[in-house]
């Protein structure tokens, strides 16, 4: 066995401090004289800054700690007792049928707290909130490691907790929290307890509704602008790694505690926007949203569903609410389309006629397919001229000049001989095809 | 090609005695035994262009019976392919694998060297089809290539046996499938090291089965590429540990020196050394050729690139297969273009010829390949890509434009041509440059000496400190583990102290929010290219270009060559790495003026050595494109040029640098180009010696005077820079600054110990590279540096 010299050390450490002198860091690091090397900072003479109860395992330790909201307690402007009234069978029409209809007693809203965004197996996460409806009100757990050696016995704690679950509530859980959590099972040779949950990711439905009014999707932003949530005392999650770095390394957990209530915020917000979002998606006909965009999104999740009627149903609602343009106008357009596919040509009519009135981005297609229901619908070639016209005044093409030049036929405009009766003929009931 | 050129490339051919091209060829003269007849009764000739012919006697293929344990499955299938029997060194492979050892093999391009992996793993599988292997090659293109190989075998076995290439390219929702299903991945060492390894967790079921590991083109693990990949398989071991695998490890050499050393060093387990060829080869002639002076006075030579197009032209007028290897993009691309024209009035015409480079969109490159394969295209001609193991048959005859630079690098290019019963013959046309003079004068140098040995250092300790970060946020380090050979406790205790581990539970933890893997690259290359856009008709891709190479040749009025056919520049547009160009047809093509600039940041140390100031710190090279010059095809003469104004390229890296004092240079008795001269022959003597003491690859220490435009103020500062010549360095200079005796000594030594008058390669360079004093100089450089200084300037 070879050893690094002391000496070669020495000389890494110098080159490693003259290349940091020079490129400015954030102050980031404990200053040296707060540190414990080595010795589990739980462990220490000053007592430890989080309240919780030490659990034991098989595994060894782990810190548990509890918060309850009762009923009557207000989260922002929502009120937790809302949160009895959730449904079983939500959790399969927002998923689409992918996770099952269980007791809502029986869900889990999970987050965690990691060492990084990074990924990969060298990414922690040291804290894990769980949070469950219970009769007398929310009520959530926190599961946390005091040290690297604790990990296993945290792990075995959640999955424990988990086993009295039958869904997973998350919020970027499918791509962040699951996975990672997956990983780290793995690394302790432990089962993974998710394998039975069904998993609804609460993320990609919010950004369905509310991608278009708000400036993210982000849970911070979703809780302070749907719910009222106003944060105190709380930690910027960018901030919570180095956090918990530095409780390693001084013993004081003083710091965490901000990452503790932080984390407890995110799950009861969680629970709470479930409580709006899920209705919605159930019961889109019904939904709570008063934003024209908000229920834009959910008129289109509805048309992606193949839900025609219901989906047409909300776009008028949208449009009536109110849009603005960069919704207003593929609203009508969207809504166009669905009552071509329903055969509403008279509501087809009207919604194409309104996008051809004003400028939009979809004038210039508000033409053309004016232009096909007046040709193949009315056989009214003069207007199908028209509309072709107006079409090619604000996007010419190719296509439009070949349109042009067969109405022009039609109407008996151009010279006959130049047509092939059977060809046009064939093109006119192939486009009538198209239309029908 | 005008009327003058053409009438001057005829007086050429005939004054050159080959005879011009138009004349009939008797039909016998067509095989390469004809052609090197005719090549003798050159060679006899006084102030014959032909320096010397090699003979390598034909070889008999020797086999060996297909071993009783081969799956009858694969035993049909190698039937099917008229395989009935192994060659010798597929054998002794095969024995060696099946004993359980760590083999490497040694045997030249083109003898079946695959076989000698792909037969016991798909053994392996056949037997237990979980079997998983990892297949390392330093190309995506030969990964791609390979699998090909593989699949043709692996069907045998049926639809259960999977094999994937996973690298870069692989789209994320192949990922997944690829993670769960495959029993063979074919991949690189820099996917490893940031794609797999860091997400092993992912790869769960594919370490626990993972029961070999095969580095093909293990020649090309050399310096820091080779430290790298150590430290990598030393991760890759930990973590197929963890999932109680302990994969045994076939490596393929090309022919190097020490191929079983590299394997153990790269490997750090015993390995068994494979290298009794029993693939049959044709009798094969290899022809050094210099083009004959045409200035006496300035002893200018004939330009080299005509050279070759001509020789290579002689080949393919005589219906043999012919590939032509050209050292860099513009050559490639020049050559491209006049064997196309000159090929045009034959039969297949232009279409018979085509380019081959890296930049070629990956479609066009497997298209080449299979062309050649299959005798639908009679010549490409190649940059170094096709140097490595790509599928491509064999050949009858290679010419080499120029010295490839190396000696693996030029047996590994003629192996390319060979075929099984007939005679094959390569064709080295050297360049005016004085390496390639020195070698094609003296042949000797060439065919007696031995090959270059790869050396690595896995213990450089700025690599194996990034890995040793890599390793913790992998898994744990647990206390008393070790690292290759190393304990990890002292190493550990320091990444402590920078804050990126911390100890608990007798292990230390990963605790940084960084992805460490991000943070070291395995080469210098980077992944950022350019893409090059035809607009002459509609828009579409033609190429891709890395970044470095893009400043020079895609700047705007520049003529981007593509298999041979010019296209101008019409816009180059940096911030989207894209340039726009046209078709067009033009006399000239282009060549970039480059400038490069040498400045100290800050240096760590320095004492004094001997007469000189030694120091070692941060370096910035700057370098940039000014200008661009004209040349016209065949001529080679400036037709014009431009002015430019590209970005600059910076990189910062680590040096070791001498100053000389200013007075003391000054003082010297020698002209200033001598002088220079003599500081850049001490620089490349530095060079050598310190690759040896550091174990490095050469290519990875770079040398520069303080003024890289070598102009007169090169003298105003005499200091000499040995460089990393890898972004942000990699601990090269601080272990010279250490040696600086050593180096300093040393380099006396070689100076003076080197038989040579005026310079050669072996030592501060080709004579004519420098000049006639530059060795003397040299020599009164490397004393000034050793303790002997100041007694000989007392004396003096």
């Amino acid at each position: 066995m070879q050893a690094i010299t002391q000496s070669e050390i020495e000389r890494l450490r110098q080159r490693i401090r003259a290349i940091e002198a020079r490129a400015p860091k954030p102050a980031r690091r404990v200053a040296s004289e707060d540190r414990h090397v080595g010795t589990r900072p739980a462990n220490g003479n000053a007592p430890f800054a989080i309240q919780g109860t030490v659990c034991d395992t098989p595994f060894g330790q782990f810190l548990r700690q509890e918060h309850t909201h009762p009923n009557e307690a207000l989260h922002g402007s929502a009120r937790i007792e809302t949160l009895q009234g959730v449904s079983a069978n939500w959790l399969e029409d927002i998923s689409n049928g992918e996770a099952r209809a269980a007791d809502p007693r029986r869900w889990a809203f999970l987050d965690t707290e990691t060492t990084g965004l990074a990924g990969g197996t060298g990414t922690c996460a040291f804290l894990v909130g769980i949070g469950s409806i219970e009769a007398s009100g929310f009520r959530v757990r926190l599961f946390f490691m005091r040290d690297f050696d604790e990990e296993q016995a945290m792990l075995h704690g959640v999955a424990e907790c988990l086993a009295s679950h039958d869904a997973l509530v998350t919020y970027n859980g499918s791509s962040f929290d699951i996975p990672l959590l997956e990983t780290r099972y793995r690394l302790k040779r432990q089962s993974s307890p998710f394998d039975r949950l069904g998993h609804v990711d609460l993320l990609h439905a919010a950004r369905r509704v509310w991608s278009e009014r708000m400036r993210n999707c982000k849970l911070g932003t979703l809780e302070s602008e749907i719910l009222g949530v106003q944060r105190t005392g709380d930690v910027p999650g960018a901030l919570i790694p180095q956090r918990y770095f530095e409780y390693l390394r001084s013993g004081n957990a003083a710091g965490l505690r901000e990452v503790f209530h932080h984390n407890v915020v995110d799950i009861v917000s969680l629970a709470c926007l479930s409580a709006v979002l899920m209705p919605a998606y159930s019961n889109p006909g019904e939904a709570a949203l008063r934003h024209g965009q908000d229920l834009l999104g959910l008129a289109r999740w509805l048309r992606n569903q193949g839900n025609h009627e219901s989906a047409l149903e909300l776009y008028r609602k949208a449009i009536h609410a109110g849009l603005p343009a960069s919704g207003l106008f593929p609203g009508l357009w969207e809504s166009a389309q669905i009552e071509r596919r329903l055969g509403n040509h008279e509501a087809q009519l009207q919604l194409l006629q309104d996008l051809a009135r004003v400028a939009n981005a979809y004038r210039a297609d508000a033409f053309v397919e004016l232009a096909k229901y007046f040709e193949h619908r009315v056989k009214d070639y003069e207007r199908a001229l028209e509309m072709t016209r107006n079409a090619q005044s604000h996007a010419p093409s190719a296509q439009l000049d070949h349109r042009e030049r067969r109405l022009l036929r039609k109407a008996g405009r151009a010279p006959m001989h130049l047509v092939e009766p059977s060809s046009s003929a064939h093109r006119a009931v192939s486009a009538l095809g198209s239309v029908a | 090609m005008t009327q003058a050129s053409i009438a001057l490339e005829r007086s050429v051919r005939i004054e050159n005695g080959l005879g011009p091209v138009k004349a009939p060829i008797p039909a016998r003269d067509n095989s390469v035994g004809g052609l090197v007849a005719r090549f003798e009764s050159i060679q006899r000739k006084p102030n014959s262009p032909i320096r010397a012919i090699h003979r390598v006697p034909p070889r008999e293929a020797r086999y060996a019976e297909l071993p009783e344990t081969v799956d009858p499955r694969l035993k049909r299938a190698l039937a099917a392919k008229g395989i009935e029997r192994l060659y010798l060194h597929q054998a002794r492979s095969w024995e060696r694998i099946a004993a359980g050892e760590n083999a490497v093999i040694v045997t030249p391009t083109a003898s079946g060297k695959t076989l000698c992996y792909n037969l016991p793993v798909l053994n392996a599988i056949a037997a237990e089809p979980s079997t998983c292997a990892l297949y390392l090659f330093p190309t995506k293109a030969l990964a791609v290539d390979q699998l090909e190989e593989f699949n043709a075998l692996g069907d045998a076995l049926g639809p259960d046996v999977r094999a994937f290439t996973y690298d870069g390219d692989t789209p994320s929702d192949a990922r997944r499938a690829i993670r769960r299903r495959a029993n063979v991945v074919l991949s690189n060492p820099d996917m490893l090291h940031s794609g797999v390894l860091p997400h092993h967790t992912r790869w769960a079921r594919y370490f626990e089965n993972l029961r070999y590991i095969v580095i093909d083109e293990l020649h090309a693990y050399r310096g820091v590429f080779g430290s790298h990949l150590a430290n990598v398989l030393r991760r890759l071991k930990r973590v197929a540990a963890f999932y109680g695998s302990e994969p045994r490890i076939i490596c393929c050499s090309a022919t190097i020196a020490n191929p079983l050393e590299l394997a153990e060093n790269l490997v750090e387990e015993r390995f068994t050394l494979v290298d009794d060829n029993g693939a049959p080869s044709g009798e094969r002639y290899f022809v050094f050729y210099n083009p004959p002076v045409v200035n006496q006075q300035l002893g200018i030579r004939r330009s080299y690139i005509n050279e070759a197009r001509r020789m290579a032209q002689t080949f393919l007028e005589r219906g043999r297969q012919t590939l032509v290897f050209a050292n860099n993009r513009l050559a490639t691309e020049v050559l491209t273009r006049y064997l196309k024209e000159s090929c045009g009035r034959q039969p297949g015409g232009e279409a018979a010829v085509r380019g081959y480079r890296g930049g070629y969109l990956p479609g066009e490159r497997r298209e080449i390949e299979r062309q050649l394969r299959d005798r639908e295209i009679l010549g490409v001609v190649s940059t170094n890509a096709l140097e490595l193991g790509i599928d491509i048959g064999s050949l009858d005859a290679v010419v080499l434009a120029g010295y490839p630079g190396s000696f693996a690098s030029t047996w590994q290019r003629t192996g390319r041509a060979g075929r099984r019963r007939d005679a094959s013959i390569s064709v080295l046309v050297a360049s005016s440059a004085p390496l390639d003079q020195y070698i094609v004068e003296h042949p000797e140098y060439f065919f007696e000496g031995s090959p270059e040995h790869a050396h690595i250092n896995p213990d450089n300790l700025e690599i194996l400190v990034n890995h040793l970060k890599c390793a913790a946020f992998e898994l744990p380090i647990q206390e008393g583990e070790t690292f290759g050979p190393h304990a990890t406790g002292e190493l550990c205790g320091f990444l402590e102290e920078t804050g990126v581990v911390h100890r608990a539970g007798g292990a230390w933890h990963w605790t940084s929010e960084s992805y460490p893997a991000d943070a070291i690259s395995l080469r210098k290359v980077t992944s950022d290219n350019f893409v090059v856009v035809d607009i002459s008709n509609d828009s579409k891709v033609i190429g891709e270009v890395a970044f470095p190479a893009a400043l020079t040749t895609l700047h705007e009025k520049a003529i981007y060559m593509h298999d041979g056919r010019l296209f101008h520049v019409e816009r180059f547009a940096y911030e989207e790495r894209k340039a726009y160009v046209k078709r067009v047809e033009c006399g000239y093509y282009t060549d970039a003026i480059e400038h490069a600039q040498v400045e100290a940041l800050e240096g760590f140390d320095d004492q004094t050595q001997g007469m000189a100031v030694a120091n070692h710190g941060e370096i910035r090279i700057t370098r940039r494109v000014v200008g661009f010059k004209k040349i016209r095809f065949y001529t080679n003469e400036n037709v014009g040029d431009g002015k430019l104004s590209m970005p600059e390229q910076e990189m910062h890296t680590t040096a070791f640098w001498l100053q000389f004092p200013m007075d003391y240079i000054a003082a010297l008795p020698y002209s200033t180009d001598e002088k220079r001269d003599g500081l850049l022959g001490l620089g490349t003597v530095l060079r050598t010696v310190g690759t040896v003491l550091l174990m490095c690859d050469p290519r990875d220490l770079s040398i520069s005077t303080s003024s890289a435009q070598g102009g007169p103020e090169a003298l105003l500062n005499p200091e000499l820079y040995l460089y990393d010549n890898f972004p942000g360095g990699i601990g090269q200079s601080e272990p010279l600054f250490r040696m600086r005796d050593r180096l300093g000594a040393q380099a006396l030594e070689l100076l003076e110990a080197c038989p040579c008058k005026a310079g050669c390669p072996s030592c501060i360079g080709a004579p004519g590279e420098v000049g006639d004093k530059a060795k003397e100089v040299a020599q009164v450089l490397a004393k000034a540096l050793t303790a002997l200084a100041d007694t000989d300037r007392v004396a003096a």
